[in-house]
């Protein structure tokens, strides 16, 4: 039987367990979008209002998941609308097949209608990307898109395909596969790995997105325990210990805790796990490695020594690296590294304020969520604050644009997350500068009845710019006072949600204690313009540039 | 700095070359010399690149090149057989 490119894209995605797709149709994906509505019972199209949403919920949903998100558009301005999704998921190792479609193949390459080049302009910021020129070619490329997607260090894959292509026919015993070379990881030499966790003294383990990728949560718990180790994180490993876990110094780097900032300076071994040494995770690399040892353990080879050389490579999969290790290694007992440990601790733990700021805003906030209810954040103060004071408890409950750092990321993505986790309670932390870039995604969580809970970190400036204007560039507020005028609250009506604007805890417990089942809730958060987030290590800087208070 | 020369083969299909300068032009290394050739088996061609870069930034590049699934092969080249 022969069947059309625009049926084989349907049979593909239902052959790679697809259930929920986010999108927006357009000229170029007619056929496709005709045989999504013939398929609705197996297939659902979640209908978003921009593409660069519909890519973020795409990215979400994979985060809670761990499967690829699948996001679909048109050609020209949809697929140019897709890019800074793509490179969201990029750089947060996020699974995702992004789909285009293009002008039919005799127009291509003739600046036709809402003709672009989408391959080559995605091509620095995906894992791999196919420009389709023959139907025969479809079912093979749709495959290995999947797997490349999801296999080794995950990322998204786009797949660009002309309308004519949807439309061609063939016959599957002509389909063709692909030819693809994929890297075999080598076997890893644990020795030299076994003997310098041995022999140190005060080792640190430091955490991140892999450990959540390979899914080793448990692994890394039992690791940190056996070898009396403290976990420091990055913002894409947080939840990958709950946070009351003793070994859990919370997140490190430049607004990380006092107490990862610390014995990172003071540890003689670090043990790197799915991390790639971000500058804002390290700030100055050099003093950064001074005196220490470093075993590096990645998925991804060419992650190794790329920012910081390291002493022992293991290029693996962490979880896989951690249960050899484990079998390796006896329990260790480091009881005056482990009392430091408890001492720099302490350092982190602040009198909580009686009135609304963020830190009391987040932990009333948390008292209402479960264990599992999903937290996407958007990008700047608030942003940070949820990784200090928010207690996450249990890996892909964090939808957060590490990597790229997109504001705007947040609502697509919590849709996502929400869709993703059963339609549950789902919160997003937002600000007034970040929820203004992508706002009209409310309209997708209000058609699509989502519980979520949108607080609004308000405080009418560009808050994180603002604060670096005050710290390095003499209070130049240059185009971050906001003065808009906007009502959250009234606006969130006009999209068919709920709104309302909260002053002080009591409002924003009654708030809290009142939301509505199956509507998206807006809590319009008033908060001082120039609170900091600190502590702070400014960029470049050590753990001697620490900065704990304003001046 | 040193010139290193990789030699790679990879699928004989358009795009590909792009995606491999991609990767040199995004860690800003100039290309000084390029070649490009179909290779005995017509789906496989070999390309040659000459950059230069001290042993971080080679063993960089042909971590980066091997990670690209268009790619088959890496091979550094050593400057005297050139």
């Amino acid at each position: 039987m022969k069947r059309s490119g625009a049926e084989i894209v349907i049979e593909s995605l239902c052959r790679n367990k697809v259930k929920t797709i986010f999108g927006y149709p357009g000229g170029a994906v007619l056929p496709i979008y005709d045989e999504l509505y013939k398929n609705s019972h197996r297939l659902n199209h979640v209908l978003c209002a921009h593409e660069q949403n519909a890519a973020h919920a795409a990215d979400g949903f994979a985060r809670v998941t761990g499967n690829p998100g699948v996001v679909i558009s048109t050609s020209g301005p949809g697929a140019t609308n897709l890019v800074t999704g793509i490179a969201n998921a990029y750089l947060d190792s996020v699974p995702l097949v992004a789909i285009t479609g293009n002008v039919a193949v005799p127009l291509l390459g003739k600046d036709s209608f809402q003709e672009v080049d989408i391959t080559g302009i995605t091509r620095p910021v995906v894992k791999h990307n196919f420009a389709v020129s023959d139907v025969r070619e479809l079912s093979g490329i749709l495959d290995a898109a999947f797997k490349i997607a999801s296999s080794g260090r995950p990322g998204p894959v786009l797949v660009d395909i002309p309308k004519s292509i949807q439309t061609d026919v063939c016959e599957e015993s002509e389909f063709v596969s692909q030819e693809l070379f994929f890297n075999d990881l080598p076997d890893e030499d644990l020795t030299a790995a076994v003997e310098a966790i041995t022999e140190a003294e005060r080792p640190l383990i430091y955490a991140g997105g892999g450990v959540v990728a390979s899914g080793a949560s448990e692994e890394l718990q039992t690791f940190a325990e056996k070898i009396s180790a403290p976990v420091a994180f990055s913002m894409m490993g947080l939840t990958a210990l709950p946070a009351g876990h003793p070994a859990n110094l919370g997140m490190c780097g430049m607004h990380g805790s006092q107490s990862s900032a610390k014995l990172q300076s003071e540890c003689d071994l670090i043990i790197a796990l799915g991390v790639r040494f971000s500058d804002r995770a390290t700030g100055n690399t050099a003093k950064y490695k001074q005196g220490k040892t470093l075993i590096h353990v990645d998925i991804d080879l060419s992650e190794i020594n790329k920012n910081t050389a390291a002493d022992i490579e293991l290029c693996g999969d962490v979880k896989t690296v951690l249960k050899k290790l484990l079998l390796l290694l006896p329990q260790q007992f480091r009881p005056q590294w482990q009392k430091r440990v408890c001492d720099a601790k302490k350092l982190d733990l602040l009198p909580l304020e009686n009135n609304l700021t963020p830190r009391t805003l987040l932990k009333t906030v948390a008292k209402y969520c479960e264990a599992d209810t999903v937290v996407a954040t958007d990008v700047g103060q608030h942003q940070m604050w949820t990784m200090q004071y928010f207690p996450f408890q249990s890996p892909r409950t964090l939808l957060t644009s590490g990597g790229l750092g997109t504001m705007g990321f947040g609502l697509g993505a919590a849709i996502g997350g929400c869709i993703a986790n059963d339609r549950k309670r789902t919160v997003l932390f937002t600000g007034d500068g970040s929820f203004g870039m992508c706002l009209q995604e409310l309209a997708t969580a209000v058609s699509q009845n989502l519980p979520l809970l949108i607080v609004i970190f308000n405080n009418g400036v560009l808050g994180m710019v603002r604060q670096w204007q005050t710290m390095f560039y003499e209070k130049h507020y240059s185009s971050t006072t906001l003065n808009r005028k906007t009502d959250f609250p009234a606006l969130a009506k006009a999209f068919g949600a709920e709104g309302k604007k909260v002053t002080s805890l009591l409002e924003l417990e009654n708030a809290l204690t009142t939301l509505a089942p199956d509507t998206p809730t807006v809590l319009d958060c008033q908060l001082d313009m120039d609170e900091f987030v600190l502590p702070m290590i400014p960029p470049g800087g050590s753990v001697q540039d620490l900065v704990t208070r304003r001046n | 700095m040193e010139l290193f020369t990789v030699e790679l083969t990879v699928v004989n299909h358009c795009g590909v070359l792009n995606r491999i300068t991609g990767l040199y032009a995004k860690g800003k290394h100039n290309i000084e010399r390029l070649t490009v050739q179909e290779s005995r088996d017509p789906t496989l061609s070999v390309i040659q690149i000459a950059t230069r870069g001290d042993a971080a930034v080679q063993s960089q590049m042909m971590r980066q090149l091997s990670k690209l699934f268009d790619v088959k092969t890496v091979v550094l080249l050593n400057n005297s057989t050139l």
